[in-house]
């Protein structure tokens, strides 16, 4: 899957999740600061992201990820191309 | 000042010489005591800890009696049992000691005496009057305590009498003993409220001159009774209050011997099991205690306590059974109804059980961060998650997890079980509750979610 694919489907989950319109995201975004995603939020979204790329994902690799950006690099080390 | 620059070290320092896990974390000494008695600089070595025969005696059946309901003889008898398993073969549970006055107190001692255990050894308890001598005769009994109270405040207003007329009425029974081949244990009520070179170290040492030429297991035997919790552990306090210094007197001006001491103590200033373990450290071989620490008003030194700080002290189980404790704990209050706090170390309901969502982390990544030892192994307990709004996903993941049965790599993640902790934050933020989540709401919880993996723990 190409990153654009990618980076898309992520600020899609995003948005969704976080209740925020996908122009409004960037990849800078961090999800706990400028996103304002609290802790419960934050695994929400995660387990968005697992269905949404049907994964299982490891629990502290995931919860690693801070940016929207990073999260994208994620998915892109993850998903075959 | 010496500086320490940062070790930065690949491998984590887990401490396993002090925490090993396995058993109690252990207690280390490093240099002997030294403290100030009467002028002189005096040294204990706590070390001697580790060859010295320490033990505990129990009081359940006196002193804890004293404070509840009388207990049934069927009840007595089994908690005789268990208590013999918890001690072990090696008898660290030495001895108890029962009432003698009514036909029940003495058929229940026949009853448990019927059982043919060794340990614990069965003594009797009376007050320090012939009278009450010859039910120990009667019931011929090895060894008996005897209350010989010692403070002037049980001399003069409780006994009306001078301390001439109590030392003499304390000897009689004594002597009498010593006729009939019956080993005394003399109790000095209220020694830490006592006037120590008055009335306390005369009165032993004429117990020692009288037993002197006496066989060991003959030999009288002290026990320092701290009858209101006023006992201090810490060093260069006066006495009687100074455990240390009460200890260092019997053993140097009156010539009792470490296996011959034993140390009685009570709650009402919080310190009853630290007093317990600072008499062992300072030379005392027996440390009477009751279980959970049920005794006359605020209570006794826990038996739990003093079996587990045994093994952190001996580096060693020497044969107890600690599951036992557990075991016990769940007859008083099954079958005596007896109310152990939920938050009571070793036993009580939530002794290991977290709340906090930080905790909960903890224990999921490595159980050792925030359990006391391996409470699974030792005490048949896991340790356990409670759900408020305060245990965080981490704490559903536990709950989820133990419920389930599921261990290491089939554990769910916290992803997978983030409906759940939606719906217990939505209990206080949406619902305004006040009150913990039950495990029943857990369960329907799991339940709902997890259907396929709730089946197979319900087959």
């Amino acid at each position: 899957m190409k990153r654009e694919e990618i980076a898309e489907r992520v600020i899609k989950v995003t948005a969704r999740e976080l209740k925020k319109s996908p122009e409004e995201i960037k990849e800078s975004d961090r999800f706990s600061y400028e996103l304002g995603a609290d802790s419960l939020k934050s695994i929400e979204l995660v387990a968005a992201f697992e269905e949404e790329f049907d994964l299982d994902l490891d629990e502290d690799e995931a919860l690693k990820v801070q940016t929207v950006g990073s999260a994208i690099d994620f998915f892109a080390g993850l998903l075959p191309e | 000042m010496k500086e320490y620059p940062l070790q930065d070290i690949a491998e984590p320092n887990l401490l396993k010489d002090i925490f090993p896990y396995s058993l109690p974390p252990l207690i280390k000494f490093e240099a002997p005591i030294k403290e100030m008695i009467d002028g002189k600089e005096i040294v204990f070595d706590p070390t001697e800890v580790l060859n010295r025969d320490i033990h505990i005696t129990d009081t359940t059946f006196r002193d804890g009696q004293q404070a509840r309901p009388p207990y049934e003889k069927e009840q007595m008898v089994k908690i005789y049992e268990m208590m013999s398993r918890l001690g072990g073969p090696n008898g660290i549970i030495r001895q108890t000691e029962f009432f003698l006055y009514t036909q029940n107190d003495r058929d229940t001692l026949d009853a448990c005496r019927n059982l043919g255990l060794r340990y614990p050894e069965i003594t009797g308890w009376i007050r320090a009057s012939i009278a009450d001598f010859r039910f120990v005769k009667e019931m011929q009994l090895k060894e008996t305590g005897m209350l010989t109270s010692c403070s002037d405040y049980h001399i003069f207003h409780k006994q009306k009498q001078t301390r001439q007329q109590a030392m003499d009425q304390y000897i009689e029974v004594v002597e009498t003993a010593l006729e009939n081949g019956i080993r005394p244990r003399c109790h000095l009520e209220d020694v830490t409220r006592a006037d120590m070179d008055g009335f306390v170290i005369p009165f032993v040492q004429r117990l020692e001159r009288l037993t002197e030429n006496q066989p060991d297991h003959l030999k009288v035997k002290i026990r320092l009774c701290d009858t209101m919790g006023y006992g201090i552990s810490y060093p260069n306090v006066a006495l009687p209050r100074s455990i240390p210094k009460l200890i260092y007197r019997m053993k140097e001006d009156c010539g009792v011997s470490a296996d011959r001491l034993e140390w009685h103590g009570h709650n009402d200033f919080h310190k009853v099991h630290i007093n317990g373990s600072t008499a062992w450290i300072y030379g005392i071989d027996a440390l009477n205690a009751t279980l959970f620490g049920f005794g006359e008003r605020t209570g006794n030194p826990p038996m739990e306590s003093a079996v587990i700080e045994y093994v952190s002290l001996k580096g060693d189980l020497n044969g107890v059974d600690l599951s036992v404790i557990t075991e016990l704990a769940q007859y008083y209050e099954k079958e005596i109804g007896a109310n152990i706090p939920t938050n009571y170390p070793f036993v009580g309901k939530d002794f290991n059980t977290t709340r906090a969502g930080i905790h909960a982390g903890g224990l999921r990544r490595d159980e050792e961060i925030y359990n006391i030892f391996d409470t699974t192994a030792l005490l048949n307990r896991p340790p356990k998650v409670a759900i408020t709004d305060k245990s965080g996903t981490d704490g559903v993941a536990m709950w989820v997890n133990n419920f389930l049965g599921l261990t290491g790599k089939d554990q769910l993640t916290v992803m997978k079980v983030a409906k759940i902790q939606r719906w217990v934050m939505d209990q206080y933020e949406k619902e305004g509750r006040l009150t913990s989540i039950s495990d029943k709401e857990m369960e329907e919880q799991v339940a709902k979610h997890f259907p396929d993996l709730y089946a197979k723990v319900k087959k």
